[in-house]
């Protein structure tokens, strides 16, 4: 293009201002891109069991309030369920509270049925079926605490009346739990006084199609027991679970907004104070015959350089940053494979375009609509 | 010789706010092909009106104006500007080039509006730097050029193009008197050697003695006209 060089000359004239402009743009979009990618992450996490075909049954009082193993029996008769297993969140944490993640008890010999989304090594998998004590650990944990297959571990009580002490049998990978740990029910059950009660109850079902009638039927099956139930898809379970954070989401969306509206208003008056200065070089320019659309794409090709550049850094910083920065052990395992993406970098340059457009739209256009004869005033 | 600039009873008024300020009061007067024409007269008579009114950044409230048998008084503003890229060439008092830009740069602005390759590009501020004397100046920027050689990068720009005519706003006012008779002569002989139309405003009467003649305007009248010896 004939014209790129004036354009690059122009974006970099006062190069104090445009690097300064570019720097805020570059830290704005840096927390853009991380509140978006923490956004698209819980997005990830309430997605998770997408597919899988898998119901969660609660009690209808709390999360916290266990459930009497007679229900699951009952759940398993009924038609459509493939298989049934329990599932008790521990909330034990590695020698110090910070270092926190997600620990379960769980029917390990039903996982490959119900969750079969989780790859384990099989000969893996059965060294964790045959110890009451194993454990079976997320890769990336692993790799968070530098823990090896036949390492002993033990987690400290938050919730349940012990201390888990656990060898580690086997390590799993999955698209986005990359933070957990599981051990067998049997431990939970002897550990917690053998009262057969648990959290939750995850149910695999046949038909997808028959998810909301099943969990229709579960929680008519057990309303007028002593433990009413509350049953949801997979995906209703995580953003229940989410939301009890509040609305993230909300909150988040409406931070990155603010931020959004205070890079366009201080990019605008960048651009009016770069507009103002060149009035009598735009005069020049329209008096050798560059017309006003010319000078108004001139001008706009150029704040749009100049905010997408700021944006580009600061997302793909961003980006680069989680890469080396480890979220999970940041966050103490609350966000799990965390990375801005592709679909938030997207967003990301095209909300700071969308900056340039906004911000240099007015001062590019009462440029262009410039007369003549009032820019070069002083001169002609 | 033929008229390339017809003006007929021309008149402008400015508004400001609610008052409205009359600046030409019907002046008529022909440029013929090949004229070098001084127009002189006292702050606010019309002469700098009436360029702007030639060089088609302005429009007059009443009369028309021909350039070259068009009639540039009835154009739209785009194509008014594609007329001026064709047509006009512009050398300011304060020279007005683009600081960003070195000399050659400068030069190449006009010719980026038109189909010519890199090459012809090149070939054509080359020749224009080469008749103002600055062929050796081509990558130096404005800050590091002197007053008269900025005005001469800018007279370059204005007949790279080879425009039909080239208006000159007190292109000496900002020169010392040495830079002045240069860029004066330099307008001579664009005139001369080139066949150049040029119409210039000036206050400075020895300025004016470049010119074939000079027209004076008062209060936005002609008031006498006169062949320069």
């Amino acid at each position: 293009m004939k014209f790129a060089k004036l354009i690059r000359r122009n974006l970099f004239r006062n190069k104090l201002r445009a690097i300064l402009t570019m720097l805020l743009l570059a830290v704005i979009f840096f927390f853009v891109a991380t509140l978006l990618a923490i956004l698209q992450n819980f997005e990830e996490f309430s997605n998770a069991g997408a597919g899988s075909n898998r119901i969660v049954v609660q009690s209808a009082i709390s999360l916290a309030t266990l459930l009497p193993y007679s229900h699951e029996q009952k759940i398993r008769q009924l038609p459509g369920v493939v298989e049934t297993a329990k599932l008790q969140w521990i909330g034990a944490y590695y020698k110090e509270k910070s270092n926190f993640f997600a620990n379960f008890a769980i029917d390990g010999e039903k996982m490959p049925v119900v969750w079969d989304d989780y790859k384990v090594d099989p000969k893996q998998r059965a060294d964790f079926l045959a110890d009451r004590r194993g454990a079976l650990v997320a890769e990336a944990l692993m790799k968070r605490f530098g823990w090896k297959i036949g390492d002993r571990i033990t987690l400290k009580r938050q919730i349940f009346p012990f201390d888990p002490e656990l060898t580690i049998r086997a390590t799993f990978v999955h698209p986005v739990d990359t933070g957990s740990l599981f051990f067998p029910m049997e431990y939970f059950e002897h550990a917690n006084g053998d009262r057969s009660e648990v959290g939750t109850i995850w149910v695999k079902v046949k038909d997808p199609k028959q998810m909301a009638a099943l969990s229709q039927q579960i929680d008519a099956m057990f309303k007028n027991s002593d433990y009413p139930t509350e049953t949801f898809t997979e995906k209703e379970f995580q953003q229940n679970f989410m939301s009890m954070m509040g609305n993230v989401k909300l909150l988040f969306t409406a931070v990155s907004s603010c931020a959004v509206f205070m890079v366009i208003l201080l990019a605008a008056i960048t651009m009016s104070m770069s507009a103002r200065e060149r009035v009598t070089e735009i005069a020049v320019l329209k008096a050798i015959g560059f017309e006003q659309r010319l000078i108004l794409a001139l001008m706009l090709t150029e704040f749009v350089l100049l905010t997408v550049i700021g944006g580009a850094a600061g997302s793909f910083g961003a980006h680069y940053i989680y890469l080396v920065v480890d979220m999970g052990k940041v966050t103490m395992g609350f966000l799990q494979n965390f990375g801005v993406h592709a679909k938030t970098l997207a967003i990301c340059v095209a909300t700071s375009a969308g900056v340039g457009l906004l911000a240099g739209g007015l001062p590019a256009l009462r440029a262009s609509n410039l007369r003549v004869v009032d820019g070069l005033r002083r001169v002609v | 010789m033929a008229t390339l600039v017809e003006i007929d009873n021309v008149r402008k008024v400015y508004k400001r706010d609610a008052f409205e300020v009359p600046v030409l009061n019907g002046v008529t007067v022909d440029v013929p092909r090949g004229d070098f024409l001084a127009l002189m007269g006292p702050s606010g008579s019309g002469k700098t009106t009436l360029l702007n009114l030639i060089a088609g950044i302005d429009r007059p409230t009443a009369g028309r104006i021909s350039v070259d048998g068009k009639e540039i008084s009835r154009f739209s503003e785009t194509q008014l500007a594609s007329w001026r890229s064709r047509h006009v060439g512009f050398i300011f008092q304060m020279y007005n080039l683009i600081p960003v830009l070195n000399a050659f740069e400068n030069v190449e602005l006009p010719l980026l509006l038109t189909k010519l390759s890199k090459k012809e590009r090149r070939e054509h501020v080359q020749a224009a730097l080469g008749i103002v004397g600055l062929g050796d100046r081509s990558l130096h920027y404005p800050r590091q050029l002197s007053g008269g050689q900025e005005q001469r990068v800018a007279i370059a720009r204005a007949i790279v193009t080879d425009p039909t005519l080239l208006v000159a706003d007190e292109p000496t006012g900002d020169l010392d008197a040495k830079n002045a008779e240069e860029t004066l002569d330099l307008l001579q002989r664009l005139n001369a050697d080139f066949q150049k139309t040029i119409v210039m405003v000036t206050h400075d009467p020895k300025a004016a003695l470049h010119a074939k003649r000079t027209l004076h305007l008062e209060k936005g009248l002609l008031v006498e006209g006169a062949a320069n010896t």
